[in-house]
């Protein structure tokens, strides 16, 4: 069984956000319920600073605490290493949030991150929240893995395009949008990332693009000492940045 | 409706509205229920203002959470997740834990002079439980889902399926007792047993409830250990203001309308010798914890540093703290009815901003967000979220004055005991 893991070359990442629209296209993510982000930062003080940026999905950890928080097991982690969380059994407390150290979970039901509120503007049926004329085939998606637009009163994150990467051949080393016979199973934030900043691949398979990667080019990942063990792991070169510190405070 | 005192059965309830109804006719009967009762009384007049607040806000929340639903609230992914109802959901239930602290002081400890109070404290101990689990389901996505999801999925990891555990045997375990001293059995096997388990039940839900906050290693500010033991220190501080509040709202703020074995212990040295107990230890953790979090440079602690400069903060450090220690241990002042009372006020006042800023500081240093999220998060409850709170409340107030009008809550054990509250049967009634 393959256990699927990201890697992301800060170095090589220029900031785009064309990860975070082509996520919010795949998955029919509101506005600003950005699954996958980009976050942007200051460093230091006026006239020496420096303005960063820093990608982030879920993080799809191994000891993932939002997975052992949930008092239903409506967030669970797979056997191939995804964590994904199940609509039908999900009771909105948002406890997973709270024990997120990476904040990457939204809560469906609060006012709109950005304006104006697009569930007012495409209303909801078929017990979905929101229903844009864009969204996702009926067949693709699945609540049980929280996949497609959510119902009201549950917790959405990004799921690694489960519906991509489960279709995907079973002893494959990497998914690369670079590969037509992987193209369709990888995810879209790394098929849509134009500088090749984002890989993905089997992190237990030594043969794999991105376990040699962490390997070569000390892999590292975000806020280690919580102990989560993230399954994306960040290359910083000399160019690259992981913050340090998660309130990134703006000098 | 005065002969309706302590009914001895629900059925026997049951049957007194039928055939009052059948008297008086509808309109009558519905006026005599608003004020329990043709003459004007206390009771009355907290159920009737308990309820009709209760309906005016729960008519307001009605109307908002199926039209707004959760975008009423202030709450956000992008800062601060759990708002106001959750903390009136955390005072509510502490309030609750801390009231069985206090009644098992007589029933499982034997300190013999806390019987007058026993058994209002296990009747206000299930509705302050009552009110906090109806504010937690109006703000969860679904709450009646939980019912199944959570025994089904068993997760025995996440502290909030143990908080939810316990809190259930609680409330159980409560009802129980209630029923118990409902009629009359202080002291058979089964009543001493369900005793010490409702206070090791409610030890294990308002120290589990301490853990779902104090197992968050990413939320430093909650992080540890003590966070169970300061939930329920402070716990038994809430449940003293309350028991101390609400027994003296029944017989009008004055201990001479009190009946003899509870106007001996309210005017004894026992109430305020706990009372400053209880205030000193609070103050004493809440001053710790501050210092810990202002001295330490860990990330994550700059929350403490917001406490700091809130208003809130002082407020219920000087006023809701420390006066009440002063007042409750100079001698000339701790047994005086109207201290005794201001000090109930305060303390019940610095436990919610409390619950309130330990909820909002321990959340306001946001995770990785956008990069519209730049500095601590910010918040301030919706007019939806204090009208969840003001119904929290109504149905206390409401069920407090319905008690107080059915059940003798100022029952004892009908035998001798000895103490500073000696008891006889004359006495009691």
């Amino acid at each position: 069984m393959a256990k699927w893991g990201m890697v992301i070359d800060l170095e090589k990442c220029t900031g785009c956000q064309a990860c975070t629209a082509a996520c919010a296209m795949e998955n029919n993510r509101l506005p600003g319920e950005n699954w996958q982000d980009v976050v942007f930062f200051t460093e230091g003080e006026y006239p020496s600073v420096q303005v960063n940026w820093f990608p982030r999905p879920c993080m799809h950890c191994e000891n993932a605490s939002c997975v052992k928080v949930c008092p239903t097991r409506a967030t669970y982690k797979t056997e191939d290493g995804f964590v994904l969380v199940d609509w039908d059994r999900c009771i909105g407390c948002k406890y997973c949030m709270i024990a997120c150290p990476y904040g990457v979970r939204f809560y469906i039901d609060e006012k709109p991150l950005i304006g104006p509120d697009m569930r007012n503007v495409f209303r909801g049926k078929d017990g979905r929240a929101w229903n844009p004329p864009w969204k996702m085939p009926d067949a693709l998606e699945d609540r049980r893995h929280g996949i497609g637009i959510q119902p009201r009163g549950v917790v959405s994150k990004c799921t690694f395009c489960y519906h991509r990467v489960s279709k995907a051949p079973r002893d494959a080393p990497d998914l690369s949008e670079h590969d037509p016979k992987t193209r369709e199973y990888t995810p879209a934030c790394v098929v849509a990332c134009q500088p090749t900043a984002r890989y993905f691949g089997d992190l237990d398979n030594p043969a794999s693009e991105v376990s040699k990667m962490i390997a070569n080019k000390n892999g590292v990942r975000l806020l280690d000492h919580l102990g989560n063990k993230p399954q994306v792991y960040y290359l910083t070169g000399v160019g690259g940045a992981v913050p340090s510190n998660r309130a990134i405070r703006k000098t | 409706m005065n002969y309706l005192a302590e009914p001895r059965s629900f059925a026997e309830v049951a049957q007194y509205l039928l055939n009052l109804w059948r008297r008086e006719g509808t309109l009558q009967f519905l006026r005599l229920s608003l004020t329990l009762g043709r003459e004007k009384s206390v009771a009355g007049e907290m159920w009737k203002y308990g309820v009709v607040i209760g309906l005016l806000s729960s008519a307001f929340v009605a109307f908002m959470l199926p039209t707004e639903g959760g975008a009423a609230f202030n709450t956000s992914s992008d800062g601060i997740n759990w708002g106001l109802a959750i903390s009136v959901y955390v005072f509510l239930a502490l309030t609750s834990s801390g009231l069985t602290f206090i009644a098992s002081l007589s029933m499982v400890f034997g300190f013999r002079e806390y019987y007058p109070i026993a058994k209002r404290c296990i009747w206000l101990a299930i509705i302050t439980l009552g009110a906090g689990f109806t504010v937690l389901a109006l703000e969860l996505g679904h709450p009646f889902r939980m019912l199944w999801a959570m025994p089904a999925g068993m997760q025995y990891l996440s502290p909030m399926f143990w908080m939810g555990v316990f809190y259930m045997i609680d409330l159980v375990l409560l009802l129980i007792k209630f029923d118990r001293l409902w009629h009359d059995d202080w002291h058979s096997p089964l009543s001493q047993a369900l005793s010490i388990a409702s206070f090791v039940a409610v030890v294990l839900a308002s120290g589990m409830l301490g853990l779902v906050f104090g197992s968050m290693v990413m939320r430093p500010m909650w992080y540890g250990s003590f966070t169970a033991v300061y939930f329920i220190l402070t716990a038994a501080l809430s449940g003293a203001a309350v028991i101390v509040l609400a027994t003296y709202l029944a017989y009008g703020f004055r201990h001479e309308n009190m009946p003899e074995p509870l106007r001996s212990m309210a005017s004894g040295k026992a109430l305020p010798k706990v009372f400053a107990t209880l205030t000193g230890i609070a103050l004493f953790s809440v001053v710790t914890r501050l210092w810990t979090g202002l001295w330490s440079n860990l990330d994550g602690l700059e929350g403490f540093h917001a406490l700091v400069g809130s208003p809130a903060f002082h407020i219920e450090v000087w006023a809701g703290l420390l006066l009440p220690f002063v007042l409750m241990v100079a001698p000339t002042l701790q047994r005086q009815a109207r201290w005794q009372i201001t000090a109930g006020v305060l303390v019940l006042l610095g436990m919610f901003i409390d619950r309130y800023q330990f909820l909002v500081t321990g959340q306001a240093v946001p995770m990785f967000k956008g990069a519209w999220v730049s500095g601590l998060a910010e918040y301030v409850p919706s007019l939806t979220e204090w009208m969840m709170a003001v119904l929290g409340f109504a149905i206390v107030f409401a069920c407090y004055g319905l008690g107080e009008k059915l059940f003798d809550l100022a029952s004892n054990p009908r035998h001798q005991v000895r103490g500073s509250a000696e008891l006889t049967p004359a006495a009691q009634h």
